[in-house]
């Protein structure tokens, strides 16, 4: 192809200088890249003819233009043709786009080599910096959200630096507390990812990526299967995410600014019903605990005039606001290259008091030392953290909050808490803080040295350290007089968790070609990878001396210590034969040395082959069919475990009168562990058409990850709750579609879109013997209405059990069933009420059917309008939030509590049931006594009503932006301006009840990803932002 | 120069492979020991024998009918089929931990370790068994098969009494390690090896006691350990609680107070002491739990629910404070007062009427003691005809009824209402009572979920109306 370029712009140029026409103008201009940078060697044509010109070194160009000539076309590989009307302009400049779609996309693959994605046997996908930007997500994670196929990445909520977890091909692990997510490597070094919950209630801990400041990143390249995760080993058994950050480039001095506002609100809300107040049995009780089983409004307004309700949880929620400000400079010379950033972001939440900052500073650089040596450095530094409110308490005694009450009237001039019993929302959001203080470091030093023209080494070194402080502060009594405290006694607890991982990686490439066709590229590598963490908590119970929250200050002082250390070596080798640039074959292998395995079975091997066969370059295809690649591969992958599962320990207790218990821990470690094995097969075919407007890659791959290492729960009378053993083996299977395309392509107006689609299914192939299952979580539910997800063998992951509504079945309930029914009608018992069915019955499953991802650009002119609308489809949760709503009467559906009615559903003769019931508290119209209400005492006992589907549609973000145009930027000093608003996390459907869905109270480490809790809710948020290059 | 070369390269690569070997070797878990002194096995096990007691008497309490749920159809209440995982992990951790305490105090030598360990050991076995029946034990706690077999209930009876038998010889010698003595370690006594000895005897004396529906008891056998026995209150087996780690019946009446409902008392209890049942007051109520905002008892009936009776103030509950419900409360595993129950049981059993009488009035008054009850109103007691009825006209049920007063929410009461086959006065079924018992009490647990689904091929399959082998 390069050839040909060549070719036909050598001819045109021919052409340009012998053919001349009599009536011409001259036209001159300047064409750059996004970043403002001169493009030399840009074609300009003018339309239909062969006449044109090529930019200079300084990307300028003069053509002569004849009068009558309408267009011209610029071009150059690798980015996308632009048509700009000439009218009467004489001098027209133009910025070319670099182009996603080409053949000729180089992708970075593992420990950072560059390869053309051609030549790939695997399914990369890749993001450029912009589009990570226009998401105007602070956490790098969202920024992906829809934007790749075969990743699933959900918020675990709306509080300012929540976490978001992010899932590659499915759950590979059958451990409940294993870590599914992918490896993340920043410029060629691991960064650590973790996600530290709060111990005690759920505050909304960050995931450790939300550290990194996304303007930094200049490209994402997700790693999606084990064979193109093969070097990597055990880290990437769960794919990789290899991030690019930006470097400086060689000319001129840039400088970038970008500001951005941005407000947030809550984006769903439940349907909350406004007619029943504080008190119960329908009285009105003003100190009653009971919110809203009292007396309708209207009754109460005519004993007490001025009463009124209050919408208690929107009153609440406040608008959330957001400044995002960046400033880069970058330029380089002609042997080196700096580039320095400084942002700050600030965040505060739609629940008073919550907040979040981040301020991150790089400097990254690189100096060609001879035209064989070249040094390169990256350096950032970032403190993060907020305050984390205890939503989840905020919004249980938001529900429990009379409706009759101003919730905004939260504290006393003493200080106190203003309540009438109820501990009140905003009072304990305002003062059981938790604070978190995060200082981190990620730097790295990377060596090149090309010994010649067949043989270089690169020798990376990797440092990412951490300190994450934290305080936690309940108060105690304030000492004023008639209080009431949040707590009796009050505590402080203070957390310190340092972090350092160490990364060095050598690799030694010979590329040689054997013959005139076959090329070879050989890599031998090595990598050390060391972590060491340290965790300690100090807590002090009961304070002395009211309001002052310290250590010292305390009858009772506890601590903790938990030290992590792992180290992994690797040997790898990785060979790659280049047929004729159509037929790409390569093999890798690798062993690995991990630490954390008994040390006879601490080395394994494994290796991947991977083949990709672009058949349109050695067969005729049809015109319209640009490109075809089919591509296969298979790899395995081995995976270590966690440190320390190898052993027998004691525990030890807090003390008690100077005694310290010591107790078998209840976990027994095995000196007998031998490394899990992944395997996984993949094929694929990549196509365009239509002169590059229309694509696709499609994916289809099947990974059995095989003697995974788990806790296995046994019989207590072991000595033991579990052993850890190689016990299971767990499938997925999925599809992945990635489908482009440009479906309008005019001078002024282009329309480009870009689809992803997976579908993923996984099976719970084996677990041990003995074994029958695997609790993976469960969250509470009012009287039996507990929901449990768990794995049985040849099950779904995340198939969700609890209690249901009796189904018919004319012959007596099937003997062992396993799974509720929906479609059969409801037994109703002689009282005339739904039976409860107490046997736990699969009631729903967490992962979904399919995701989907659909991104539009639009351009018209200076205009671009960009949307990515984002679906997930058929996921069950348990929404504890409906079932505490359930049990306190707070939502419409509870309006119909003093009716009568006759259930739908058959009598256990299987007759139409036709028994009225009156669904109030206490005596109903016929007398008889139905005690706490039918939506207390039967309806919130049962796991089947809250088990929902959190299906959504989602526009995920919308973007208008405009450019400002040649003409009026040529009067400015900068180079670029863009003005731009945008919409974040607008639901556009959903069937689910509560806030949005998207949401649970496990945080992005947690598996059990099917139990909302009482989360903190999610938010659409609105920015306007302006960028400016000089 | 070339060998100098090949040396060098194999000496690097054989510092390389050690080197390496050297640094992964950094698993030795840092954060735990590997190995457990006996002090603090003993400390754990000690204090979680009163936790464990506790644990199956917030089981018992409501099938004996000392506590009620406020809720109507409370599972517990109503004897539902509950798998009660958490007690049965609790016992089996304790009983885990006493097991690897019995294996280092016999390396170390440590006789008095060992017999206090034997004791202990046979307080949680007898729990278990008592509530479960036949449950894994011979091959159990070392993880010998990860579904370890069932042995018999009437088996693991015999190995009770030999753990205690052999607790008692062991503390009856010298000690034969003088470094390893039990002391501040040992919550229950301190390491006092003669209370030991004493709590040893009383607990023979009820589980012989236990047999008292089969063919093997003997009123003799009882009688002479109980002789052997406390000789005062002060004496009592109880485990001690502290500020910082409060005692669990203190913590249901703090949660109550909280509005996390619990430790409501039952209508049976209060009408079996305020009149309603034989017609005099007991003076213990306002020792044992609270009144309602008038000042009265008012109880639930298991199974029924509060009705319409406000979360605070309408009934009465365990309140904070008193003998059985402060922070620092002891919590008692067995008492000179049963004892003396057991003793009276016996006498009358074995037909000697005088001594039967003597130690029923002794129960009484040295649980009233206990509980603080001042002498006036002991005496008042103690003197009302209806109480103190002589040694001729004393019944087994008059022994009952006053024992399950004065064994006020511990899990024996549960093991005597089985043997008295649920004969207290007025004493019926729970409302809305689970349909599958048929009106009849339950008479066991259900094996947990933990054993049904990690050890079904051992777990014997049973109802909650099956019985453990003494209860014939």
């Amino acid at each position: 192809m390069k050839k040909f370029f060549t070719f036909w712009m050598i001819s045109w140029l021919v052409c340009a200088s012998i053919v001349t026409y009599a009536q011409q103008r001259t036209v001159t201009g300047k064409v750059t890249d996004a970043e403002g940078n001169s493009m030399p060697g840009v074609s300009v044509v003018i339309d239909q003819t062969t006449q044109g010109t090529v930019t200079g070194p300084d990307g300028v160009y003069t053509l002569e233009v004849p009068v009558g000539s309408e267009t011209l076309v610029f071009s150059f590989i690798g980015y996308t043709t632009q048509q700009i009307a000439v009218g009467n302009q004489t001098t027209i400049n133009v910025t070319l786009e670099e182009d996603v779609t080409q053949l000729q996309e180089v992708v970075v693959t593992a420990f950072g080599v560059e390869q053309q994605k051609r030549s790939l046997g695997y399914s990369v996908q890749s993001l450029d910096g912009a589009e990570i930007a226009k998401t105007q997500q602070p956490n790098l994670v969202n920024a992906l959200q829809g934007q790749v196929a075969g990743v699933q990445i959900t918020n675990s909520g709306g509080a300012p630096g929540m976490s978001s977890r992010i899932l590659i091909r499915g759950v590979t692990s059958l451990n409940p507390s294993g870590d599914n997510q992918p490896l993340f490597v920043v410029d060629g070094i691991q960064i650590d990812n973790s996600t530290f919950e709060s111990s005690g209630t759920p505050r909304g801990l960050s995931n450790r990526v939300a550290d990194l400041n996304p303007n930094d990143i200049a490209s994402i390249n997700v790693l999606k299967g084990a064979a193109a995760t093969a070097l990597y080993g055990v880290r990437a058994a769960n794919g990789a995410i290899i991030i690019t950050t930006k470097k400086g480039k060689s000319g001129q001095l840039q400088v970038n600014f970008k500001s951005s506002f941005g407000v947030e609100e809550v984006n769903h809300y439940p349907e909350f019903q406004q007619k029943y107040g504080q008190g119960f049995s329908g009285e009105y009780q003003p100190t009653s605990f009971w919110p809203s089983y009292g007396a309708p409004v209207e009754a109460v307004q005519q004993i007490e005039p001025g009463y009124r309700m209050y919408e208690t949880t929107k009153e609440v929620m406040q608008t959330g606001k957001i400044y995002d400000n960046y400033l880069s400079v970058s330029g380089g010379g002609e042997n080196s290259t700096i580039f320095a950033s400084l942002s700050y972001f600030d965040q505060e939440g739609v629940i008073p008091f919550s907040d979040w900052q981040r301020v991150s500073a790089k400097l990254s650089g690189s100096v060609a030392v001879s035209n064989k040596f070249e040094v390169q450095g990256s350096m950032v530094y970032s403190n993060s953290g907020g305050m984390r409110v205890p939503h989840d308490r905020i919004m249980e005694t938001l529900q429990y909050w009379s409706y009759s009450r101003d919730p905004k009237d939260y504290i006393n001039p003493d200080g106190s808490q203003n309540t009438y019993g109820n501990t009140n929302p905003l009072y304990a959001a305002r003062f059981q803080t938790y604070e978190d203080n995060v200082d981190r470091f990620i730097g790295n030093i990377n060596l090149k040295y090309n010994v010649s023209d067949w043989l270089s080494f690169n020798y990376r070194i990797g440092l990412d350290v951490y300190s994450d402080q934290r305080e936690e502060i309940t108060p105690g009594p304030l000492g004023v007089a008639n209080e009431t405290p949040l707590s009796s006694t009050g505590f402080i607890e203070e957390t310190r968790i340092n972090s350092r991982n160490l990364t060095s990686t050598f690799i030694a490439t010979v590329n040689k070609d054997i013959t005139d066709r076959l090329n070879a590229t050989f890599r031998v590598g090595n990598d050390v990878f060391d972590l060491r963490r340290n965790n300690i908590v100090a807590r002090g119970n009961e304070f002395v001396v009211p309001r002052f929250y310290h250590l010292s200050n305390v009858t009772e002082q506890l601590t903790g210590q938990f030290i992590t250390e792992r180290r992994l070596i690797g040997l790898y080798g990785d060979l790659t034969l280049n047929y004729d640039d159509f037929l790409f074959l390569n093999i890798t292998g690798r062993n690995d040395w991990s630490s954390t395995l008994p040390e006879e079975n601490r080395s394994f091997f494994y290796s991947s082959i991977n083949l990709g066969f672009v058949f349109s370059d050695l067969w005729e295809m049809p015109a319209f069919i640009d490109y075809g690649k089919f591509r296969a591969s298979y790899a395995e992958v081995g995976k270590d475990t966690d440190p320390y599962q190898t052993q027998l320990v004691y525990t030890t207790t807090d003390p008690l009168n100077g005694q310290v218990g010591f107790t078998r821990s209840n976990v027994l470690g095995s000196d007998q562990l031998t490394p899990e094995r992944t395997s996984s097969i993949e094929f694929g075919l990549d196509m365009t058409m239509l002169e590059n407007r229309l694509g696709f890659d499609l994916t289809w791959y099947k990974s059995n990850s095989a003697d995974q290492i788990l806790q296995v729960p046994v019989s207590n009378a072991t000595g033991y709750t579990r052993l850890i053993l190689n016990a299971g083996e767990l499938e997925n299977k999925g599809l992945e579609l990635v489908l482009r395309g440009t479906p309008v392509r005019t001078a002024d107006f282009t329309w480009e879109a870009t689809l992803n689609f997976t579908r993923n299914r996984n099976t719970v192939v084996d677990i041990r013997d003995g074994i029958e299952s695997i609790v993976v979580g469960r969250q509470f539910g009012y009287v039996g209405s507990s929901t449990t997800m768990q794995l049985i063998e040849g099950d779904p992951y995340g198939n969700l059990y609890g209690t249901s509504y009796q189904r018919y079945y004319p012959n007596g309930t099937p003997e062992g069933l396993t799974e509720l029914d929906r479609d059969r009608p409801i037994v109703i018992g002689a009282d005339g009420f739904p039976v409860r069915n107490v046997n736990q019955l699969i009631i729903g499953n967490a992962q979904p059917d399919w995701i989907a991802g659909l991104s539009n650009t639009l351009t018209y002119k200076d205009f671009v309008l960009s949307f990515l609308i984002d679906t997930r489809i058929g996921v069950d949760q348990f929404s504890q939030y409906d079932n505490f709503y359930a049990a306190f009467g707070q939502l419409d559906y509870s309006l119909d509590r003093n009716a009568v009615v006759v259930f739908d559903g058959v009598q256990s003769d299987g007759s139409r049931n036709d028994i009225p019931v009156w669904l109030g508290q206490g005596i109903g119209p016929d007398g008889s006594n139905y005690g706490a209400s039918f939506y207390r005492n039967s309806f919130r006992g049962v796991s089947e009503n809250f088990v929902q589907d959190a299906s959504f549609v989602k526009l995920r973000n919308i973007s208008l932006s405009y450019n400002l145009g040649q003409n009026l930027i040529s009067r400015t000093p900068f180079r670029s301006a863009s003005l731009t608003v945008s919409a974040n996390n607008i639901i556009l459907w959903t069937p689910w009840q509560s806030f949005d869905p998207e949401s649970f109270s496990a945080g992005a480490g947690g598996n059990a990803t099917a139990f909302t809790g009482l989360g903190y809710p999610g938010v659409s948020s609105y920015f306007l932002t302006l960028n400016l290059s000089l | 120069m070339k060998i100098l070369y090949k040396l060098t390269l194999l000496v690097t690569s054989f510092l390389m492979i050690t080197g390496c070997n050297d640094y992964l070797n950094i698993n030795d878990d840092p954060n735990n020991p590997t190995d457990a002194p006996l002090s603090g096995l003993m400390a754990r096990t000690s204090f979680e024998t009163g936790d464990n007691v506790q644990n199956v008497g917030s089981i018992t309490s409501f099938y004996v009918q000392y506590l009620a749920s406020p809720n109507p159809a409370s599972s517990t209440d109503v004897m539902e089929p509950i798998p009660y995982d958490q007690t049965w992990f609790e016992l089996y951790d304790v009983m885990t931990d006493i097991s690897d305490m019995q294996v280092l105090a016999t390396e170390e030598e440590a006789s008095h370790y060992l017999g206090i360990a034997n004791i202990l050991q046979a307080i949680n076995l007898g729990l278990t068994v008592d509530m479960w029946g036949s449950i894994p034990y011979s091959e159990a706690f070392f993880a010998q098969s990860i579904t370890p077999p069932y042995d018999d209930d009437q088996q693991l009876y015999s190995e009770i009494l030999s753990l205690l038998n052999e607790g008692i010889t062991l503390l009856s010698a010298p000690n034969t390690n003088d470094s390893f003595e039990p002391a501040t370690d040992d919550f229950i006594y301190e390491g006092d090896v003669s209370l030991w000895i004493k709590a040893a005897n009383a607990l023979r004396a009820r589980y012989l006691l236990h047999e008292s529906e089969t063919p093997s008891f003997n009123a003799q056998s009882v009688l002479s350990a109980t002789d052997a026995g406390f000789d005062a209150s002060e004496e009592n087996a109880t485990v001690s609680y502290f500020d910082v780690q409060i005692n669990p019946w203190a913590l249901v009446a703090i949660n109550n107070e909280d509005l996390l409902l619990g430790g409501w008392i039952s209508e049976q209890l209060i009408e079996s002491m305020d009149g309603t049942t034989y017609g005099y007051v007991d003076p213990r109520m306002p020792y044992m739990f609270g009144t309602t905002d008038e000042g009265v008892f008012i109880g639930v009936e298991n199974g029924a629910g509060r009705g319409d009776a406000a979360e605070q103030g309408d009934r009465s509950y365990l309140v904070e404070g008193g003998y059985y419900t402060s922070r620092t409360s002891s919590l008692e595993i067995i008492t000179f007062s049963e004892q003396k129950f057991i003793e009276a049981e016996a006498a009358l059993r074995a037909s000697n009427p005088t001594r039967a009488y003597q130690a029923y009035l002794d129960g009484i008054e040295s649980h009233m003691q206990t509980i603080g009850v001042p002498q006036e109103e002991i005496l008042i007691y103690l003197n009302n005809p209806l109480v103190a009825v002589g040694s001729g006209n004393l019944t087994l049920d008059l022994i009952f009824k006053e024992k399950y007063i004065a064994l006020f929410l511990n899990p024996e009461t549960y093991n005597d209402a089985r043997r008295y086959d649920f004969q207290y006065e007025d004493m019926t079924v729970a409302a809305n009572l689970n349909p599958d018992l048929n009106g009849n009490f339950a008479t066991r647990l259900v094996y947990p979920d933990s054993e049904t689904q990690r050890n079904s091929g051992n777990v014997p399959t049973v109802t909650l109306l099956d019985k453990i082998w003494w209860d014939q």
